[in-house]
């Protein structure tokens, strides 16, 4: 492999000489890298639009009064936060940004299977955006993000049919990205590389796009189902038309508990190559972390009725539910494990993407044993529909989700830009984030207990000081958010050269120049080593040559 | 490796094919609104009558997969993921039937709908 002339032009660098020229390179581009770019902006500016709708939510909560928002706004708020957060961030976040840079790149191809269906999907992407944004300029939404019926069909009178159109191309955008990934690692693998040999991210996209193929289409014609109540009476889930407003729930769980892991999956994967090229170990229970990602593909589709416990499912389902619940907690208990063991003895260094990865095993930890607290039937009965459950889903969302984004847009940036970030920011940032993020959510562990119930703008005095404390919170971590965004777009210009493998990390997207060049191999690489192929000495060597002032 | 390979044992399905399931599909339709006119004169038990119309659904579906979606012809893996697909859906009908069924259980919290 070439590893220091640079061979050919990287993706980066541009022939165009006019505007038209470069716009058509970047917007019609079918270079997977390229699309990664457009995936990146484009996520990032949703989640910064949903961030101020949690940021005005936050300060409407500071005070016991509804002053800032009416009770209509703010449902419209909270709406606008978790539609925006979850169909057009946590969704398509790690495996389109992430996931379309470095799948072609690990396994050794020179793009995905289907590169226009990739650029088909980004457009997907942009005009379920689009629609989205129209209704919110319009009004907005007053449904919550699970327009549950028959609220969402028959009552609400707000931008319905204008957002589930918006989901429902956006779920056409998740598909077309899941069916690339799964023919790509199928079909693309570069020889040598056995399926035991890819990277446990490339295990992780796979039982993500497994996931994404069979469950969305289910959201999409449960969507359609509601827009042709709401648009011709159709009696369907409206019960004063003959409906079942719980057939709603099934089919919307259906899709979205599965969702939940569609989000929390691809960061396992991003999780399990910090933790090995930061511990420069081999990661401990390889075939594990890679089997216990397709258990929890199969498991996540037998628990969704946990979201209906009071719903009036019957009680026997409840039953059911409950003890399937707990079996998805296994394979996700199985990766702590063995990421843990893989820590034990490693040689460690806390640079800002391993210090992302330690905040995500701690704050996963806590999201997913709140999740079996609210699995068990009897608890979720007391807490159901309050901050609890907002504190439980924010912790493997934001805590889980958003610090495994972050951790690996900071591991790749070097590939992806050439250039390194400053070093002491990355630190202080990710910390202030930690810091920010527990003063949030903790405090909505207790006041959802104690009883303030989700979705209400006006609560009794005595959840001030927890909410306060919240707000305060919110604001550290928006600060958090908003320091990487400044350091790493200065590093396009002054940060320092990145080197082709600036982390010493294994791993075939290492082994090509930083930024890739277009066709990222010039020769086809042939895999002989096993995925994470650390010298068994690697640590114990690190500690002997460390001295004061080397990088920790 | 194993790929690359088996994108030439990918069989063809002919036009002459195409038009005989088409020829049956529409057949199928006919029976299903078929189906209909007899349960309504015969009066024959509505669990039956939905009994009939989703066996007739279920093979047009397995018309169309096959052939129109070349699963007949695809490769093992493709195979798979259509077979997966159908399993998901089982999950989805058996656990949300389980559901219905079990809705006035037990009988102390009352029949629901
Ligand atoms: C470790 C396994 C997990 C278990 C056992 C679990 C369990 C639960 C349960 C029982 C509820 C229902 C609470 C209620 O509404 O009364 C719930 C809600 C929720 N969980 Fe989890 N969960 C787990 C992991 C996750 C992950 C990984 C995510 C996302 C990345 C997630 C996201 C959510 C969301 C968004 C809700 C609230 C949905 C809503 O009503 O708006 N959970 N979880
Ligand atoms: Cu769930």
């Amino acid at each position: 492999m070439a590893t220091t002339a640079l061979p050919g032009r990287n993706y980066l660098e541009e022939d165009a000489t006019t505007i038209g020229a470069w716009l058509k390179a970047w917007f019609l581009t079918v270079d997977h890298k390229r699309i990664a770019i457009l995936y990146l902006l484009s996520i990032n500016f949703f989640f910064l639009l949903g961030g101020l709708a949690a940021s005005v939510i936050r300060v409407e909560l500071i005070t016991p009064q509804g002053d800032l928002l009416s009770a209509d706004l703010y449902n419209r708020a909270f709406t606008l936060h978790g539609i925006i957060m979850v169909f057009f961030f946590l969704i398509p976040g790690i495996p389109a940004v992430l996931g379309n840079f470095l799948v072609p790149l690990m396994i050794g191809a020179r793009d995905m299977a289907f590169p226009r269906l990739n650029l088909f999907s980004w457009y997907l992407y942009m005009a379920g955006g689009i629609f989205a944004l129209t209704a919110a300029i319009f009004g907005g939404v007053d449904t919550g993000w699970t327009f549950y019926t028959p609220f969402s069909s028959t009552y609400a009178n707000s931008n319905v049919i204008l957002t589930i159109t918006g989901a429902f191309i956006m779920g056409f955008s998740s598909i077309t990205t899941g069916v690339n990934f799964i023919v790509t690692i199928h079909t693309m693998r570069a020889p040598g590389m056995t399926w035991f040999r890819l990277p446990l991210f490339i295990w992780a996209s796979y039982a993500t796009s497994l996931i994404i193929v069979l469950a969305t289409p289910v959201i999409g014609i449960t969507l359609l189902l509601v827009a042709i109540e709401r648009l011709w009476g159709v009696g369907i889930f409206d019960p004063a038309l003959g409906g079942d407003p719980l057939l709603f729930q099934h089919l919307f769980w259906f899709y979205s508990h599965p969702a939940v892991y569609i989000m929390i999956l691809p960061g396992f994967g991003v999780i399990s190559e910090l933790i090995a090229a930061f511990s420069r170990k081999r990661i401990f229970g390889y075939e594990f972390i890679a089997f216990s990602s397709m258990a929890i593909a199969l498991l996540g589709f037998l628990v969704w009725g946990h979201h209906m416990f009071v719903s009036g499912q019957s009680v026997y389902a409840g039953l059911v539910f409950s003890f399937l619940t707990m079996l998805v907690a296994i394979p996700s208990a199985i990766k702590v494990f063995n990421w843990t063991a893989t820590l034990y003895k490693g040689s460690i260094s806390y640079r800002t993407p391993m210090l992302y990865a330690l905040g995500f095993i701690g704050l996963f930890v806590i999201g997913g044993l709140t999740g079996i607290f609210l699995g068990i039937v009897a608890i979720n009965i007391h807490v159901t529909d309050t901050y609890f459950v907002v504190a439980h889903f924010h912790y493997v969302m934001v805590g889980g989700a958003i610090m495994a984004y972050l951790g690996g847009i900071h591991y790749w940036w070097p590939k992806m830009t050439g250039r390194m970030y400053n070093e002491v920011w990355g630190g202080i940032s990710a910390l202030i984030i930690f810091v920010g993020f527990n003063m949030t959510f903790f405090p909505q562990f207790i006041v959802g207990y104690l009883g303030m119930p989700r979705r209400y703008h006006v609560y009794p005095q005595e959840f001030q000081v927890l909410h306060v404390l919240s707000s305060a919170g919110a604001t550290i971590l928006a600060i958090g958010f908003i320091i990487p965004i400044i350091y790493l777009t200065i590093s396009l210009w002054k940060g320092a050269i990145a080197g082709d493998n600036p982390w010493d990390a294994t791993g075939l997207e290492w082994e090509v120049s930083s930024p890739p060049p277009t066709h990222n191999f010039t020769t086809t690489p042939v895999v002989t080593r096993e995925a994470y192929d650390y010298p068994p000495d690697a640590a114990e060597v690190d500690a002997a040559n460390w001295r004061p002032g080397s990088p920790l | 490796m194993a790929h690359h390979e088996h994108e030439h044992e990918r069989g063809h399905i002919g036009p002459a094919t195409y038009y005989k399931v088409f020829a049956a599909l529409m057949v199928l339709m006919f029976l299903t609104v078929g189906a209909w006119w007899v349960e309504g004169m015969l009066n024959i038990p509505r669990a039956l009558g939905v009994f009939i119309a989703v066996a007739i659904a279920s093979t047009k579906t397995v018309l169309i997969v096959l052939f129109f979606m070349h699963i007949k012809v695809s490769s093992r893996v493709t195979q798979l993921y259509a077979v997966a697909a159908l399993v998901a859906l089982l999950f989805m009908f058996v656990i949300t039937m389980g559901d219905y069924f079990a809705r006035g259980w037990p009988p102390e919290l009352g029949p629901l709908p």
